[in-house]
């Protein structure tokens, strides 16, 4: 018997792929038509606020303001994630090693320079 | 092996002066443009960014030491620096486009991040290992989406960034997912041992995957059919200035990187036409039916452009797949004027529409009598964009062709798509010269007559852009002799 071509798994692992879900989506559906059918109400179209009676629209105005304060975690973030191995290795590396670490130092302060400046980092 | 930083230092310094003028723009622009007016603080910013790339060129001539830096994640062959110098030359048009037309808040940001993207083009330049260019290429192209949509005025120019960053996103997930089965097939980021490597094993299918998945990434940096429909929109919605930087410098660092990466990187395997050649064919062949003959149809001056930017970039593909035997030499020359002949376009536009809409056709009627100046350039670039003698597009397409011909003679794709190019260059002429028409011999609509005042700084860019379409046109052997 001759074996498989190689990527004949892949083909095998598609079709399971496809199948698999498929077969408990329908069970599901059936199992839903037959055992519970719909019975809307007010309160089971509710919003679920964790248990707490709901209070107003869910569909407010909310400012989006945080997402500078994310980017600008990254500034620290990313500079603490690269100079760690710079410290680890830095008595054996040159000075242009030490210029390159001082232009992305400066890059990154520089971030946060600009942000402060124009007015970023006031919550208005 | 220990890596020699102060090597790398000296092979980077171009780039290093980009970044270093970048922040320079925009700490100038914190303290000392504060209280200025914002025609000021644009030309104080456009001089530090001139300054930093007109170093970054002396820098690039003084890091000639040629051949594989910082164990080999760089080189810098005869490509590269043509390369460098060219992105260079066009971001500085680019930005010199900018006092005097510009209208946008922030001038210092505009400026900082074109010099981001020129630093990003530089690199993708040189690189010579995948991740290096993978980083390279998404600097370039974030700074571009920025660029695009920073016109917050205009609804265009956020849906032209929107869309050029949706495109670009999955493009670039295409370019990983290539690269990952390229360092899967081969064990190596670095593009000559993966030469080495697929030179030494039987073309199987998980090659062909890889190589279809960064034909893909190529295909929509360069505009290609059927990755082309972020073109138009981009093209007519972002602002002029950097619509000129992602039409010009940016496909001119694309295709080095690419073409580096299709000759040296996967083209190797033992000695025949590589895989790619005819998928290549076919993008080529469909970026040229489709971008002249839907240039045709365009109403649009920005969008007609990008379709003319289409059916060049087949013609530029077609160079990609010549390169293999003849060298980079016709295909930089075809990229780099190209990119000069529309920086140039995009100039002409940006100044247009500081005295009212630049948009249609129509807008352009009787740019004649409004600005002798402004048609006059016009008139060069579009020519050149065209393909006629002694402008440099003629030369580019000359040489292009003759080249396919000799590749395979009328047997093979390539012969083919120079014959069917050089047809299509008669149906390019037609929509060039429709726009020429419009600028110099239908009158000026009622009410907009009054004369376009030229700012010096973009002016003095147009007659250099020009200047240079026309040496490049008249000797361009001498360019040539730089990249071979």
């Amino acid at each position: 018997m001759n074996s498989p071509h190689p990527y004949a798994f892949l083909a095998l692992f598609a079709a399971v792929a496809v199948a698999f879900p498929l077969a408990l989506l329908g069970v599901a559906r059936l199992w839903a038509r037959y055992f519970s059918p719909p019975k809307p109400s007010a309160t089971k179209n509710d919003v679920y606020e964790c248990g707490v009676a709901p209070t107003g629209d869910s569909w407010i105005q909310f400012k989006a303001h945080y997402y500078l304060y994310a980017t600008l975690f990254l500034i620290f973030d990313v500079e603490v994630l690269f100079l760690l191995p710079i410290a680890v290795a830095f008595t054996e590396l040159p000075v242009g090693a030490l210029f390159a670490v001082l232009i992305f130092i400066l890059l990154l302060a520089e971030g946060l320079v600009w942000a402060w400046h124009r007015g970023h980092l006031e919550w208005k | 092996m220990k890596p020699n930083y102060t090597e790398l230092f000296a092979a980077l310094s171009p780039e290093a002066a980009l970044i270093v003028g970048a922040l320079l723009v925009v700490v100038l622009d914190l303290t000392l443009g504060r209280k200025k007016i914002a025609e000021a603080r644009w030309h104080a910013a456009v001089r530090i960014a001139l300054l930093a790339v007109g170093l970054a060129g002396c820098f690039t001539f003084a890091s000639g030491r040629p051949g594989a830096e910082f164990g080999g994640a760089f080189m810098l062959d005869a490509l590269a620096q043509a390369t460098r110098y060219s992105v260079l030359v066009l971001a500085a048009l680019s930005l010199a486009l900018l006092p005097g037309t510009a209208r946008m808040r922030h001038p210092a940001e505009f400026v900082a991040v074109v010099l981001f993207a020129t630093a990003g083009f530089s690199v993708m330049a040189t690189a010579q290992n995948l991740l290096i260019a993978f980083l390279a290429l998404e600097l370039a192209s974030l700074s571009l989406y920025v660029l695009a949509g920073f016109d917050k005025t205009r609804p265009e120019s956020a849906e032209a960034a929107l869309k050029y960053f949706l495109f670009g996103g999955v493009s670039a997930a295409f370019l990983l997912f290539g690269f990952s089965l390229l360092y899967g097939l081969t064990g190596s980021i670095e593009l000559n041992v993966i030469a080495r490597e697929l030179g030494a094993q039987a073309a199987s299918p998980l090659l062909v995957v890889a190589l279809v998945m960064v034909l893909v990434a190529f295909g929509f940096k360069a505009a290609a059919v059927p990755f082309h429909l972020w073109a138009p929109d981009v093209y007519q919605g972002a602002p002029a200035p950097a619509a000129a930087l992602i039409a010009s410098a940016s496909k001119v660092a694309g295709f080095t990187f690419f073409a580096r990466l299709l000759w040296s990187g996967t083209g190797a395997s033992s000695g025949q036409a590589p895989a790619w050649m005819l998928t290549l064919a076919i993008l080529a062949g469909a970026s040229l039916l489709l971008g002249n003959v839907a240039a045709l149809a365009q109403r649009n001056l920005r969008r007609l452009l990008a379709y003319s930017a289409i059916a060049h970039a087949g013609i530029m593909l077609l160079g990609v797949m010549t390169g293999t035997r003849f060298g980079p030499g016709a295909l930089l020359y075809y990229t780099f004027t190209y990119g000069l002949a529309t920086v140039g376009t995009f100039g002409v536009i940006a100044i247009i529409e500081r005295a009212g809409r630049c948009q249609d056709l129509d807008d352009l009627a009787g740019l004649y009598r409004r600005s002798p100046l402004l048609a006059g350039c016009l008139l060069m670039f579009v020519l050149s964009l065209a393909g006629i003698p002694p402008l440099a597009g003629f030369f580019g397409k000359f040489l292009l062709f003759s080249q396919a011909l000799r590749l395979t003679g009328l047997t093979g794709p390539a012969g083919w798509l120079a014959i069917a190019a050089i047809a299509l260059s008669a149906v390019a002429l037609y929509y060039y010269l429709i726009v020429l028409k419009r600028a110099f011999v239908t009158p000026a609509v009622a009410g907009t007559e009054a004369r376009i005042a030229v700012p010096l700084k973009p002016a003095l860019a147009l007659l250099l852009a020009a200047a240079l379409l026309l040496a490049l046109g008249v000797f361009p052997s001498s360019a040539l002799r730089l990249v071979t």
